[in-house]
């Protein structure tokens, strides 16, 4: 008898906009794997360097949860400054990133097991669902121009754009997180 | 002095037949254009530097991501042959190397490749998939894919799924591709 894996993404339900509901699909599947891909790394696989300066397999997901947080706060909920240690717990520099080049991940990450990193993430994606859920077509028409920076250079995008971000931004660092699960199982082993 | 501004916006190609399919393409061009971006100042023995024996270069995940769109293209739309991925690409299905042996190298025939090398074949595989979903209709997306695996098992998916895992797989190795450049900065600065 053969074997058969079935993947069929539909739009997920309880949001106005249809395009959104596909984009919470897509999000909704990124998380799980990226809680599949952390929960066998034990807290000092989490916490491992590749070298002095390099993330790590923990300071990966606390930044997938503090950008999504933000992103969310500012990108879809169109919000001056994000606030995300109100919705997570940890503060938009807890994830250590970008770390001097010589740099030792943030103390504030060390001995948390998977399951702290998986409940930072469940929270950041509750939040999103509540915010995408108050968004409709033409929201994602909508540009958001941000305040200049420091250095005087200013960014402006529109919604749909922030959620496609997010959507990009948590499989590109999917990939990352996989690909160091790996390296770390070699160096285990 | 004028203010810098750095625009972000993601628009759905109008001349399409369906939305959703053509917003892929958007997102699909917009992560590719950022790609090269980042990629811009790379040479051809960085793109070929292995961190380890067995492990992916950056040549060899730009080879892969350009196999991959052609492959699940032609899955999608039910035209899935061997000989066609290379009549497109020019590279067979296995020419990226990947998966590689537990202690290999990058493939021969990608050693000394140029990012302009990897770009005509990253060019060469979304000129293929772009009709693809210009044409799309909403019922395609619907459709569910029946495909027979080396392993005896069988992968069913729906057109939709195809689109976004493309889409996310471009941008998991597009961050690994980060993660190695950061990894290949450092080799140098510590060597």
């Amino acid at each position: 008898m053969s074997r058969a894996r079935i993947d069929r993404l539909v739009p997920a339900p309880g949001y106005p906009s249809r395009e959104v509901a596909i984009s919470m699909a897509q999000l909704e599947e990124l998380h799980e794997r990226i809680v599949l891909a952390a929960m066998p790394l034990s807290p000092g696989q989490l916490a491992w360097q590749p070298r002095p300066g390099a993330s790590t397999p923990g300071m990966l997901l606390a930044h997938i949860a503090v950008a999504e947080t933000h992103l969310t706060q500012v990108g879809l909920l169109g919000e001056t400054s994000g606030h995300v240690q109100d919705v997570i717990g940890i503060r938009e520099d807890d994830d250590g990133m970008p770390l001097d080049p010589d740099g030792l991940p943030p103390a504030i990450l060390r001995d948390k097991d998977a399951a702290w990193f998986a409940g930072l993430l469940a929270r950041s994606l509750a939040n999103l669902r509540t915010a995408a859920a108050q968004l409709t077509d033409e929201d994602l028409d909508q540009d958001v121009v941000r305040p200049p920076r420091p250095d005087g250079t200013q960014r402006i995008f529109n919604k749909r754009w922030a959620l496609w971000h997010i959507v990009e931004h948590t499989s590109g660092h999917l990939g990352q997180l996989l690909m160091l699960a790996n390296l770390v199982r070699g160096q285990a082993g | 002095m004028p203010v810098r501004v750095d625009r972000n916006i993601l628009r759905v190609p109008k001349r399409a037949r369906n939305a959703e399919a053509a917003s892929f393409l958007a997102q699909l061009d917009d992560l590719s254009r950022r790609m090269f971006d980042d990629l811009a100042s790379i040479k051809a023995a960085e793109l070929a530097w292995q961190p380890r024996r067995g492990a992916n270069t950056i040549g060899m995940l730009l080879a892969h991501n350009a196999i991959v769109e052609v492959y699940w293209m032609l899955v999608a739309t039910g035209d899935l042959k061997g000989e066609r991925l290379e009549e497109v690409l020019g590279l067979s299905m296995d020419g990226d190397g990947i998966p590689m042996p537990e202690s290999g190298e990058g493939p021969a025939h990608l050693r000394g490749r140029s990012l302009a090398w990897y770009r005509k074949l990253h060019d060469r595989a979304r000129a293929f998939a772009t009709p693809i979903l210009m044409r799309m209709d909403a019922a395609t997306l619907e459709k569910i894919v029946k495909r027979p695996r080396r392993d005896g098992s069988r992968h069913d998916s729906n057109v939709r799924w195809i689109l976004y895992h493309v889409l996310e797989h471009q941008a998991g190795h597009y961050g690994q591709m980060l993660l190695l450049r950061h990894l290949y900065a450092d080799r140098r600065k510590r060597s």
